[in-house]
C-alpha cells in the first residue's frame, strides 16, 4: 500500500535516483537535433533552427571528422586517380590549370547544404567513400566538379556552365549520374528502363537476364507483360499448359533481390499488364494483405495499363471481355501490347478464333481502388492518352518504375541459343530536374534549360548498355532524355500562392509551356551542331509540324496579373506565337536531337539534396517524415517554411487530388512523355472516392497515376502530444 | 461490479451500447496485417553491420517481446473476454487476441530471416533463464488470475502500453540510425495496434472504476500504483541487464517513465514521473506517434501506413462523362 505523502506526480523513493541522474540533459546528438522537427516547442512553434543544428553538428560531430584530408587539389587527385577512385580518362581531357580554376569557381560559391537530411542523404548515399567504407573522400563541391567534367566531355566552358547551374541548385541531375560520375568503380549513369517480354521463352529467360544485368548496373528495370499468354493458355497447341505471368512476376522478384548496385541502390522492378489480360484479377491478387505466400509480391511493383474502352464500359455499367494474348497475336500477327485495345474491342468480341472471358468493369475499377488502399498499388497508364499525345510513331503500352516514361518500342526476335534474330527498341531513360524557384531565379533562363538538355544529351551519348542490346539499339538511335521539373509548392508558398489556386494553375501552365520551348529549341541546337536527328523524325510529328500547331494557332498568356508579375519580375520572356513559328521552321528544316524531352519523375532523394519540395506535387507535410532502407527515420522541413508562411504549406492530403489533378493537367499539356503523379488520401476515403479520382484524372487528360498514399490519423486518445506531424 | 454476460446473444451491430466499441472494431479491423507483408529480408545487409553484442541484443530483446505478447493472446485477452459488458466488447477483444498473436508470430519471421537458429535459441533459453523477464511475466499473470477484473485490466493496460515499450525503444533506435528500417515497419505495426489495445482497455477499466464505491475506487486506484511501482523496479533491472553493456540504459529508462505516465493516462490516472518527455531522445519521442504518416520509400520498404480500406461501390454519376 503506498504511504498517503506520495502524491501520484511524485517520483517513487526506490528508483528516484535513476530519474535524477537524468535531470540534466545530455548534449543532443545530430539525430536528436532533427528530430526536434517533429516537435513544437514550449510556446508552439516549429523548431526549424534545431534542424541548421543538426546540420552544423553533422559536420561537426561527423563529417569532417571522417574526411581524408590532402594538401592540395594535385595530391587529391593523383591519390583518388591512383588509387582507382577516380576515372583517368575524365581528368585526362582538360589540363589541370583548367581543372583547378574549375575547382576553385566551385569552392567560392560557398555551398551550404540546408536541411539535415540534405546534407545527411548526400554523404550517405553520393559521395565518395573509402573502399572500406568509412571515410569520405569528397565534398560536395568535389563531387559537382566531376559530374561536370564528365557531362562536359572536354568542352571547357560547358563544365563551367555546368558547375554553375548545379550548385546554385538550378539543375539536379538524377541519382545515377549524380552519383556515378568520375568514379572508376561505378554503375552506370541512365536511371531507368523498360523492357517489353514476348510470348516466348527465350523472352522471357532474356526478361530475367536483363532484370540481374541492368539492377547491377543501377537503376530500375520495368516489364511489360501484356504479351504473355495467360494462365491455362495452350502450349504447342496442347490445352491449359501455361501457367500464366504470376510464375514470371516471381522470378523477376528474386532477380530484383539478388542484384543490387555494389549495395548502393536495391534492384527495383515494376511489372505491367494490360486491364483486358486474362490474368488481370490474379495479378491484382498478388498484392493483397492476405494473399497466400506462394502468390505474394512484396517488393516488384505493379502497374495496369487501362484504355478508353475499359472506363466506357464502367460507365455503361456493361461487363468487359479480356481476351487471350496467345489468340490476339494468332490472328492479328502482332503481340497483345501492340493492338489498341479500344480500337479492335468490338471485333475481339465478335471474333471466335479468340479466347475471352468476362469481367464486371466497375468491379475491376474497385478491386484497383481496393488494393491501392491496402499496398498503394498498381500504378496506372491510361494507354489511349499517352498515344493521342505522343509526337513519335509508334505505340506507347507501357510505363517505368516511376510512371514517367512514356516511349514507344517494338519487339525483338530470338534464336534458340538467345541470340538475338532482331534487335528490336527497348526504352532507357536519363533524367535530371530543375528546381522551379531558382530557375525563376536563374540569371538566363533559357541557358538553364539548355545547359539541362546538353548534359541529360551528353548522358545519353555516353551510355552504351552492351548487356541488354535492344536498349543499346534503341539509345544509339533515340537519345531520349527525360528534363524533369521540382520544387512547384516551394516556389508557389515562397511567392504566397496556394498549390492548385487559380494563380497556382496559371504559373504551372506558363512554366511548362516556356519550359517546353526551351527544351525543344536546345535540341534542334544539338541537331544542327551534331548534323544528326533522332532515327524516325521523318514520322513524327515535329517533322511534319503538327507538334508546333497548338503554339502557333493559339496564345499562350499569363491569365492571372500576379504570375504576369512573377515572370516580368524574373525577367523572363514568355514565348510568342511568332518565336514558336520560328521554332517550328528550324526544327522542320534541322530536325530534333532527342526523341522525348521531358519527363517529370517524383525526385525523391535529389530534392532533398538540392533543397526542393518533390516533383510538381503539394508537400506531404510541413515537416515531412522520411523513412528510407539506408537514412532511418529523418525529418525534413519543407523549403522556405516559416512561422509566418505557414499557410501556404498546406500538405498534400488537406489539398486533396482534384487540384493536384488540375496542376498536373496544366503541366501535362506541354510535357511530351509522363508525369509521376500520386494520389493522397485520408483514411476516411472509401475506394468509390480514389475511383472518381482516378475518372477525374482520366477526364482532365492525365496520363499515368503512380502511388496511392494513405494517411490514417491517429485514433483520438492515443496520440502523442506536441508533435508536428500529428496534428492534421 | 458490472453484470458479466452469461447469456449467449446473438450480436447486433446495430444496437451498440456503446459507440466506442464499433469505433476501435473499425479501427483494428482496417488495421489488419500479417508479417508476411514486411520486406524483412531487405534488412539482412543492415544486420550483419550490427555487432555481435547489439545483435544478441535485439534477438533477447525480441524474444522478450515475443514472451509477452504469447501471454497477451492466450491468457491476457481471452480474460478479458469473460469480462466484457457488452457483447460488441467481447468482438473487439477476440480481435486483440488474435492480433496479440499475429505480433507474436511476426518476432519469429525476424528471427527466421535475420538470425542463426542457434542464436535464437540461445535468446528463448536466456528469456527462461532471466529473472526480472520471469518476474514480469509472473506479476502479470498474477494479476489476470486474481477475481478483481478491474485489476485484470490494469494489468492489461500496464503490458500493453508500459512493459512492450522497454523492447519497442530497440528498433525504433535503430531506425532513427537507418538500421533495420524494415523490422521498425514491423514493430509500427505492432506499435499502432498495441495503442489502441492499451487505450481502449483503460477506456473500459475508466468506464468500470465509475460504478464503484468511493473507497473501492480509492482502493483500486492504491493497489494500481502499487502494481506499477512493483513492475517499475523490476523493469529498471530488465532493462539493464539488456541495455547495460550498450550504454543505452538511461535513454531506455527515460522512455520507461514515459510510457508508464501514458499507461496511467489510460487508466485515467495522474501521471508518476514528472518531466517524463523532457528527458526524452528526441528522435524517439518523434517516431513514437502512432498515426502513420511516415513518407517511406517503397523501394526500401513496404511501409507502415496501408489499411485495408472502406469499399464502396461506384454509382452512374461518378461515370457521367
Amino acid at each position: 500500500m503506498l504511504d498517503d505523502t506520495l502524491t501520484p506526480t511524485d517520483a517513487p523513493q526506490e528508483s528516484a535516483t535513476a530519474s535524477a541522474e537524468k535531470a540534466q540533459p545530455k548534449e543532443l546528438d545530430f539525430h536528436a537535433l532533427n528530430a526536434m522537427l517533429n516537435l513544437y516547442d514550449a510556446d508552439g512553434r516549429l523548431q526549424l533552427s534545431a534542424d541548421k543544428e543538426a546540420a552544423r553538428q553533422y559536420f561537426l560531430q561527423h563529417v569532417n571528422q571522417n574526411t581524408v584530408f590532402f594538401h592540395t587539389l594535385d595530391e587529391k587527385l593523383d591519390y583518388l586517380v591512383e588509387e582507382g577512385y577516380y576515372e583517368s580518362e575524365v581528368l585526362e581531357q582538360y589540363d589541370a590549370a583548367f581543372i583547378k580554376s574549375l575547382f576553385d569557381q566551385a569552392y567560392a560559391v560557398k555551398f551550404r547544404f540546408q536541411s539535415f537530411l540534405g546534407a545527411f542523404k548526400y554523404y550517405t548515399s553520393y559521395t565518395l567513400k573509402t573502399f572500406d567504407g568509412r571515410r569520405y573522400l569528397e565534398r560536395f563541391e568535389d563531387r559537382v566538379c566531376m559530374v561536370a567534367l564528365s557531362l562536359a566531355r572536354g568542352d571547357e566552358s560547358l563544365a563551367r556552365t555546368l558547375v554553375e547551374e548545379i550548385l546554385h541548385g538550378r539543375f539536379q541531375p538524377a541519382t545515377p549520374t549524380f552519383l556515378n560520375c568520375g568514379k572508376k568503380q561505378r554503375g552506370e549513369l541512365v536511371s531507368c528502363f523498360l523492357l517489353r517480354i514476348e510470348d516466348n521463352m527465350e523472352s522471357i529467360g532474356r526478361a530475367i537476364n536483363s532484370a540481374l544485368q541492368l539492377s547491377k548496373r543501377g537503376g530500375g528495370v520495368a516489364f511489360s507483360l501484356s504479351n504473355v499468354r495467360e494462365s491455362g493458355a495452350p502450349i504447342k497447341r496442347i490445352a491449359n499448359q501455361s501457367s500464366g505471368v504470376i510464375p514470371i512476376m516471381k522470378m523477376l522478384e528474386d532477380a530484383f533481390s539478388y542484384a543490387n548496385q555494389l549495395g548502393a541502390r536495391q534492384g527495383a522492378g515494376a511489372v505491367y499488364l494490360n486491364a483486358h489480360h486474362p490474368d488481370i484479377l490474379r495479378f491484382l491478387d498478388t498484392k493483397r494483405e492476405n494473399a497466400d505466400e506462394k502468390i505474394r509480391i512484396k517488393t516488384l511493383s505493379l502497374g495496369v495499363v487501362i484504355p478508353d474502352v475499359t472506363f466506357e464500359l464502367a460507365r455503361r455499367n456493361e461487363p468487359m471481355y479480356l481476351f487471350s494474348p496467345y489468340d490476339v497475336e494468332k490472328v492479328y500477327g502482332v503481340p497483345f501490347g501492340d493492338i489498341s485495345v479500344t480500337d479492335k474491342y468490338q471485333e475481339m468480341v465478335d471474333d471466335s478464333r479468340i479466347r475471352k472471358s468476362k469481367v464486371d468493369a466497375r468491379e475491376l475499377f474497385q478491386t484497383l481502388a481496393e488494393l491501392q488502399f491496402e499496398s498503394g498499388y498498381p500504378y496506372v497508364l491510361f494507354e489511349d492518352t499517352a498515344n493521342r499525345d505522343n509526337p513519335i510513331a509508334g505505340r506507347i503500352n507501357m510505363s517505368n518504375l516511376c510512371s514517367e516514361i512514356l516511349q514507344v518500342n517494338t519487339p525483338s526476335e530470338y534464336d534458340d541459343n538467345l541470340d538475338y534474330r532482331r534487335t528490336g527498341e527497348d526504352i532507357s531513360c536519363n533524367l535530371g530536374s530543375l528546381n522551379i524557384a531558382r530557375v525563376m531565379d536563374s540569371p538566363d533562363f533559357g541557358t538553364s534549360v539548355e545547359t539541362a538538355i546538353r548534359a541529360l544529351s551528353a548522358v545519353s551519348e555516353m551510355s552504351d548498355i552492351r548487356s541488354v542490346p535492344s536498349i543499346a539499339e534503341a539509345n544509339a538511335r533515340s537519345h531520349a532524355i527525360g528534363l524533369g521539373q521540382m520544387n512547384l509548392h516551394g516556389y508557389l508558398a515562397r511567392e504566397h500562392i496556394h498549390y492548385g489556386s487559380e494563380e497556382g494553375l496559371d504559373f504551372t501552365n506558363l512554366y511548362f509551356y516556356t519550359i517546353t520551348y526551351h527544351a525543344v529549341r536546345a535540341s534542334n541546337k544539338l541537331a544542327m551542331e551534331r548534323g544528326e536527328s533522332f532515327a524516325g523524325f521523318e514520322d513524327s510529328a515535329y517533322a511534319s509540324g503538327r507538334y508546333f500547331d497548338k503554339y502557333t494557332e493559339q496564345t499562350w498568356l499569363p491569365r492571372t496579373q500576379r504570375v504576369r508579375e512573377l515572370f516580368e519580375k524574373s525577367g523572363i520572356h514568355i514565348p510568342t506565337q511568332q518565336d514558336w513559328r520560328e521554332l517550328r521552321d528550324s526544327v522542320m528544316q534541322h530536325g530534333l536531337f532527342n526523341r522525348n524531352l521531358q519527363a517529370v519523375p517524383p525526385t525523391g532523394s535529389i530534392s532533398y539534396i538540392n533543397h526542393a519540395t518533390s516533383s510538381i506535387h503539394p508537400v506531404v507535410s510541413k515537416i515531412e517524415i522520411r523513412k528510407e532502407g539506408k537514412l532511418g527515420r529523418v525529418y525534413y522541413p519543407a523549403p522556405y517554411l516559416s512561422d509566418a508562411n505557414q499557410d501556404y504549406y498546406r500538405d498534400a492530403y488537406e489539398i486533396g487530388p482534384e487540384k493536384i489533378i488540375d496542376t498536373y493537367a496544366e503541366a501535362t499539356q506541354h510535357v511530351d512523355q509522363g508525369l509521376s503523379l500520386t494520389l493522397f488520401f485520408r483514411d476516411t476515403a472509401t475506394t468509390r472516392d480514389i475511383n472518381r479520382a482516378q475518372i477525374y484524372a482520366w477526364r482532365k487528360g492525365i496520363k499515368t497515376i503512380y502511388y496511392v498514399r494513405l494517411r490514417q490519423a491517429a485514433l483520438e486518445g492515443t496520440e502523442v502530444e506536441g508533435c508536428v506531424s500529428c496534428t492534421l | 461490479m458490472t453484470a458479466r454476460l452469461n447469456r449467449v446473444d446473438a450480436i447486433n451491430w446495430n444496437r451498440l451500447q456503446d459507440e466506442k466499441d464499433l469505433e476501435v472494431w473499425n479501427r483494428l479491423t482496417s488495421n489488419f496485417w500479417l508479417p508476411e507483408k514486411i520486406p524483412l529480408s531487405n534488412d539482412v545487409p543492415s544486420w550483419s553491420t550490427l555487432t555481435e553484442q547489439e545483435q544478441q541484443l535485439t534477438i533477447r530483446v525480441f524474444t522478450g517481446l515475443t514472451l509477452l505478447d504469447t501471454i497477451q493472446g492466450t491468457i491476457g485477452a481471452p480474460v478479458l473476454i469473460n469480462d466484457a459488458v457488452t457483447p460488441h466488447e467481447e468482438a473487439v477483444l477476440t480481435n486483440i487476441s488474435f492480433m496479440e498473436s499475429v505480433h507474436a508470430r511476426s518476432y519469429s519471421s525476424i528471427f527466421s530471416t535475420l538470425c542463426a537458429t542457434r542464436d535464437v535459441d540461445d535468446a528463448y533459453r536466456w528469456s527462461e533463464l532471466n529473472p526480472h523477464l520471469q518476474k514480469k511475466a509472473d506479476l502479470i499473470l498474477e494479476h489476470y488470475d486474481t477475481q478483481d477484473p478491474l485489476m485484470r485490466k490494469v494489468a492489461c493496460v500496464f503490458l500493453e502500453s508500459f512493459l512492450f515499450y522497454s523492447g519497442f525503444y530497440l528498433p525504433m533506435y535503430w531506425s532513427s540510425r537507418g538500421k533495420l528500417t524494415n523490422t521498425a515497419d514491423l514493430i509500427r505495426l505492432i506499435i499502432r495496434d498495441e495503442a489502441v489495445h492499451g487505450y481502449y482497455v483503460g477506456y473500459k477499466f475508466q468506464l468500470a472504476l465509475e460504478q464503484e464505491t468511493p473507497e473501492r475506487q480509492k482502493e483500486i486506484k492504491d493497489t494500481t500504483y502499487d502494481l506499477l511501482l512493483d513492475l517499475y523496479d523490476n523493469e529498471v533491472h530488465y532493462t539493464e541487464s539488456l541495455y547495460d553493456d550498450v550504454g543505452l540504459t538511461e535513454d531506455v529508462k527515460a522512455f520507461l517513465h514515459y510510457n508508464a505516465n501514458k499507461a496511467l493516462m489510460n487508466l485515467g490516472f495522474e501521471p508518476l514521473f514528472p518531466n517524463a518527455t523532457e528527458s526524452l531522445d528526441p528522435a524517439i519521442l518523434a517516431a513514437l506517434s502512432p498515426g502513420a504518416e511516415e513518407n517511406h520509400d517503397f523501394f526500401s520498404g513496404s511501409g507502415s501506413s496501408y489499411v485495408i480500406g472502406r469499399t464502396e461501390k461506384t454509382e452512374d454519376e461518378d461515370w457521367a462523362f
